[in-house]
């Protein structure tokens, strides 16, 4: 994607969300701060909306108030993608007809028609994230940015880290690894903590999973593990039932992560329906509809291979 | 003078039996135009992906019945959206329309008939996709195929009835079953928009209650002495626990919302509706409350003496709509006759159960629960 730029020359950002108050997306009470554009296709992403790089059509239909008291959104599609629902009067988007322009939204009261995604300068990004300063201070938190993929957007995701070091506010990233390496070497010197992906360890499985192989992700962390010594890296993995929930794969990432000391925690992070609802709004079909939860056993007996691996009793683990 | 030497049939995602019957018909009145018929299953697949499943477009001939599965249904890439790895290894969409057609005329391809509708997975996916293409200049006709009844302006796709039949057989065994070992079956069966096949197939099998999405129901208003409950898919429930919610759905996911319609809970899964259902009914009675989803279970039967009829209906229609110069039409039949009508018409929404109409009413005059 190309970058951007304001009127001052500095990179805008295709932001999705800036979400306050998180504490799963590295040390402390952190602020995260999602951006648009992903090049890798899991099935079970949580962040649909974040995959496009532009802005896309996101409709809430609990919020409408239907098109018998308001209908204002109707006569406004280009595209007649928009018609009155005759089960419940509510409004209907068809989106294989919709094209995006957000003509719609402008006129929707409730918001149940919205723009998921909207440019911002860094600056704006900084001055929203650092009203939490105060959080960061007491608990060890700081800016994450997530995503999509945060290094496809490198020029402004590494102009946003380095201003928020320079306003005091410690940076992390969550990243799947599928860029260029030349944009991961442009931001990771700008990252304190690095938040990052093992999918799946076979690269035939991890590309029908995920869209494309992980060759060129494993090389990618190889690299950055032995250039920037002085991150902390920590690996993750989130566990699907049935497609990564194997001590083989566990095992793998072990044995890959381990022989360096500056990846210091392999987190599991279970497998939640929570972006189902998303791939509504954006009229899209949720692949994994009948993927239930890995059972609390499955998840023990994977942590437990990460606590021997990295020498401690499972009561010593972090959060 | 249509200009038309040769056309293509395929059809969109969504099995169906009987669509060689379909394929048949195409085949002997186009060919008594003078017309060459190929087939191209698994919808535009094989022209965007050559390496995909079905392969090449196979010829047509008059006289013997082309084999079940010419028109397979496994199509999955959208022509306006296909996914791509680039030489960077980033997987991303474009719009490769512009090179279907290209394929198309490569085949000397001058038209498509397309066997699309309604799907329980991607709605009317199939109809827009034609639909766009027969905007960039591609003639396409649509014969109407749905299990669920639910295409706009359409009272009588294909394979409606043939679903009709098979949901019927499998209901009413069910039923028998329960009954007799004096359980609650509560059945669900496809229907994500629209109730047409779990009422009508309800009422056919002498079911004791039936949920529709038109008709929101109430949970406390069915009455736990039945033994037959025929829910569809997308049925609007009240009166069931509230999903949770967890403090990590906001970090991982930052714009998920568990809110839904007000009082209601919609369900997505194929059998998640059932189980609800299920699990709320056993609360209220002492008796065993069993779940069964029919889902492609419905899919499976004979094709019946109608859908037969309608194969030969809506094949030589739309040979007859291409003589006639339609470029976009979607074929409904409305006895006598069979009307061309506007893909636009049906894009903007499902054909729904009137909430006062004469199914409805049938219902309420046996006695049968909605739930309402």
């Amino acid at each position: 994607m190309q970058t951007r730029r304001a009127p001052d020359g500095s990179p805008l950002g295709m932001v999705l969300n800036i979400q306050h108050f998180c504490t799963n997306d590295g040390p402390g009470i952190r602020t995260t701060v999602f951006l648009k554009f992903c090049s890798l296709r899991c099935k079970w992403c949580s962040n649909p909306e974040s995959i496009n790089p532009r802005p896309e059509l996101a409709y809430k239909a609990a919020d409408c108030i239907g098109t018998k008291d308001c209908g204002l959104c109707l006569p406004l599609c280009p595209e007649q993608a928009l018609s009155a629902s005759a089960a419940d009067g509510k409004v209907r988007v068809n989106y294989d007809l919709c094209t995006d322009c957000g003509a719609c939204t402008a006129a929707c009261p409730s918001k149940a028609l919205s723009m998921f995604g909207h440019e911002m300068t860094v600056a704006e990004v900084l001055d929203e994230v650092e009203q939490d300063a105060g959080f960061y201070t007491e608990s060890g938190g700081g800016l994450t940015l997530s995503g999509g993929e945060c290094l496809l957007q490198p020029d402004f995701s590494a102009a946003l880290l380095e201003g928020a070091h320079r306003r005091g506010i410690t940076t992390a990233i969550e990243t799947a690894g599928n860029v260029p390496w030349e944009f991961m070497a442009k931001v990771l010197p700008h990252v304190d903590t690095v938040l990052h992906d093992h999918k799946l360890t076979d690269p035939a499985r991890h590309k029908a999973w995920c869209g494309a192989d992980n060759r060129r992700i494993l090389d990618n962390f190889r690299r950055a593990y032995e250039a920037f010594p002085d991150i902390r890296f920590i690996a993750r993995t989130p566990v699907i039932p049935g497609v990564n929930d194997d001590e083989d794969h566990i095992r793998a990432v072990l044995a890959f992560i381990r022989p360096w000391p500056n990846v210091v925690d392999y987190e599991l992070l279970p497998y939640f329906r929570y972006g189902e609802a998303k791939y509504d709004y954006l009229g899209r079909v949720y692949e994994l509809r009948d993927f239930d939860p890995p059972d609390a056993a499955t998840m023990a007996g994977l942590r437990a291979l990460i606590d021997e691996a990295f020498g401690r009793a499972p009561a010593d683990r972090g959060a | 003078m249509t200009g038309i030497r040769r056309i293509a049939i395929t059809a969109g995602s969504g099995f169906v039996p009987g669509l060689e019957l379909v394929a048949a018909a195409v085949t002997r009145a186009a060919t008594r135009q003078g017309w060459q018929v190929v087939a191209l299953g698994d919808g535009f697949d094989p022209l965007l992906d050559p390496g995909t499943r079905a392969g090449a477009p196979v010829p047509l001939v008059p006289g013997p019945m082309p084999p079940a599965g010419i028109l397979s249904t496994g199509a999955r890439i959208d022509p306006f959206h296909v996914r791509q790895l680039d030489a960077e290894g980033m997987v991303s969409e474009s719009d490769r329309s512009d090179a279907l057609l290209a394929a198309l005329a490569a085949q000397g391809i001058d038209a498509v008939v397309a066997v699309v509708g309604g799907s329980a997975v991607t709605g009317l996916h199939a109809l827009t996709v034609v639909w766009k293409l027969a905007r960039k200049g591609l003639p396409v006709v649509a014969i109407p195929k749905s299990v669920e009844a639910d295409i706009a302006g359409v009272a009588w796709p294909f394979g409606h009835d043939s679903a009709l039949a098979e949901t019927t057989r499998l209901l009413s065994g069910i039923g028998r079953a329960a009954r007799d070992a004096g359980r609650l079956a509560v059945v669900e069966v496809p229907g994500a928009e629209a109730g047409w096949l779990a009422l009508q197939a309800g009422l056919a099998a002498g079911a004791d209650a039936i949920l529709i999405p038109e008709l929101p129901a109430d949970l406390s208003r069915l009455d736990s002495g039945a033994a037959l409950v025929v829910v569809a898919g997308g049925a609007r429930l009240t009166g069931l626990p509230a999903a949770t919610d967890d403090p990590m759905r906001a970090s991982l996911s930052p714009l998920s919302d568990p809110a839904r319609p007000a009082g209601a809970q919609v369900f997505d899964r194929a059998g998640a509706t059932a189980r609800a259902l299920a699990g709320a009914l056993q609360r209220q009675t002492p008796r065993e409350v069993v779940p069964v989803s029919l889902a492609a279970l419905v899919r499976g039967g004979e094709v019946s003496a109608q859908d037969r009829q309608l194969a030969a209906i809506y094949g030589v229609a739309a040979v007859e709509a291409l003589v006639a110069g339609e470029v976009a039409a979607l074929l409904s039949l409305d006895p006598p006759a069979v009307c061309a009508l506007p893909m636009p018409s049906a894009l903007t929404g499902p054909r729904t159960v009137p909430p006062d109409g004469a199914l409805v009413r049938t219902a309420r005059g046996l006695g049968i629960r909605l739930g309402d």
